[in-house]
């Protein structure tokens, strides 16, 4: 390995960080509305919501970035490669956090709503105030999980040209026949990348911890 | 003896995309004819990053005998070239659906390929080969490869060839392939082999030359498994007017010996006596 190929996976790295947070960033809002949309039973959204989660999960990350980048242009819809990764990464982790944020708003008593609406609050209110508080709190391990699992799904965008890591660390296994050294480098950087992701959740919950604990 | 229902080298989940693919393309926008590409001032073309000594990534440039014949050959075009590098699984699919005016890759030609795919005047042939490690190897001929384990590419056209063999090997009363290894790059399947826990890798000789120059003493050249077959560039099918033109680029570098230098230079060895157009 020269140094232009360690240069070449560290650079891969910044493009796997970036198009994890980037599809975080929007998937799990989106999951979060499209649980709401369940949640609430919103007509014609609801059982759109269930088609997407069904559709997506049973998917692969790799047909969905081919289907993304080389089929919707065929209905008028030609993305650039980093934005049909975006789109990519974001509805595939977006399903999944559909699921993780359903299953906390179904633990959720509901008891707690009708006592919000005795109490004069809106629905929105009631949602900010009273479930999204306790529900952020049930989610986030779940939530985590899937992020890490996503950092580790970005290579299913190598095939539409980004260069992530493992994409980055088998061209250089490719021109030097020897694999071993890019991919434990990349191994590495992944285990680096997956804990910072850890240690951020339990530090958000050491926080929490401390904020609920009886004065 | 080849199977041509072959496709070359393709991941199985990316081959159920390319069937999804190939069915959207029967709605779709054909690649650019050459006037449309002589309209845009562009070419788009995709190459692979990683199969060296065809095409491959080095220190960030794609390079290899495919991207600088296609730099050589239109540096005078009245066009300028979009190059995409992207894995083998994207190629043909880009190139199916119009993202892609060529696959400026080495492509296996196959009559199946042909249904779908315009190739251009071929660029190199290539024999299938198997590869054993140096030294103590039991395997002198292509029938010592009864009852060995054996690495390939999944759904390369040299997988095929594998299978073809493995049938012809029963045929003859042997034990046939002990068991067929499907990798999705060679490279894995090079390092299984050093590390003993393959008996050969088939792939053709123009790559496992190049592998053997890169790593001396470690792999050894068997016997061919297949007849030789041809490898060409590829526009979608239909696209006469760029095969045309892109043809009388490449006979035009076979006049003047450039392509036979290139081949030297890349491929170790010139192929002066191939057909001038595939169809």
């Amino acid at each position: 390995m020269t140094g232009y190929d360690v240069y070449s996976i560290f650079k891969g790295a910044l493009s796997t960080i970036s198009l994890s947070l980037a599809s975080i960033a929007l998937g799990v809002p989106f999951g979060l509305g499209c649980a709401l949309a369940r949640w609430y039973r919103i007509p014609v959204l609801s059982p759109l919501v269930i088609s997407y989660v069904s559709v997506v999960r049973a998917t692969p990350a790799v047909t969905l970035a081919l289907l993304i980048y080389f089929a919707l242009p065929d209905v008028g819809l030609s993305l650039d490669a980093v934005s049909a990764a975006i789109l990519t990464l974001t509805l595939s982790t977006g399903a999944f956090n559909t699921e993780i944020w359903r299953g906390a708003l179904m633990a959720f008593p509901r008891d707690q709503l009708d006592s919000a609406a005795a109490f004069g609050m809106s629905r929105a209110q009631s949602l900010r105030l009273v479930v999204l508080p306790q529900v952020f709190h049930a989610a986030l391990p779940a939530l985590v999980n899937e992020m890490t699992l996503q950092v580790k799904s970005t290579p299913a965008v190598a095939v539409i040209g980004i260069v992530e890591i493992t994409r980055a660390a088998m061209r250089v296994g490719a021109r030097t026949y020897d694999p071993l050294p890019p991919f434990a480098l990349a191994l590495v950087l992944y285990s680096l990348i997956v804990s910072a992701f850890v240690i951020a959740q339990r530090t958000i919950e050491r926080r929490r911890e401390i904020a609920g604990r009886p004065a | 003896m080849i199977d041509v229902s072959a496709v070359r080298r393709l991941s199985r989940g990316a081959l159920a995309t390319l069937l999804i693919a190939a069915g959207l393309s029967a709605f779709s926008v054909s690649a650019g004819t050459l006037d449309e590409i002589k309209a845009r001032g562009m070419m788009n073309i995709a190459t692979e990053d990683d199969f060296h000594p065809f095409e491959f990534i080095q220190d960030g440039t794609p390079t290899g005998y495919d991207t600088e014949l296609v730099k050589l050959i239109t540096a005078n075009a009245p066009f300028k070239l979009h190059q995409d590098t992207i894995p083998w699984a994207g190629i043909l699919p880009g190139v199916t659906t119009g993202k892609y005016d060529m696959a400026v890759s080495a492509v296996l030609v196959t009559d199946a390929r042909k249904k779908t795919l315009q190739f251009a005047s071929p660029i190199a042939e290539s024999t299938t080969y198997y590869l054993t490690k140096t030294g103590g190897t039991a395997i002198k001929s292509t029938t010592d490869l009864n009852g060995k384990a054996i690495g390939v590419e999944a759904g390369s056209a040299m997988e095929k060839q594998l299978q073809a063999l493995d049938a012809k090997l029963k045929a003859a009363g042997g034990a046939g392939v002990k068991q067929i290894v499907e990798y999705q790059g060679y490279p894995e399947a090079y390092q299984d082999l050093a590390l003993g826990r393959l008996d050969a890798v088939v792939n053709t000789q123009i790559n496992l030359e190049a592998l053997i120059k890169e790593k001396p003493g470690v792999f050894a050249m068997g016997q061919p498994i297949a007849e030789p077959v041809y490898i060409a560039w590829a526009a979608a099918k239909g696209n006469d007017s760029l095969i045309a033109y892109i043809n009388s680029l490449l006979l035009a570098a076979r006049k003047d010996g450039k392509m036979y230098e290139l081949q030297k230079k890349w491929l170790g060895a010139s192929f002066e006596s191939m057909p001038e157009t595939i169809q």
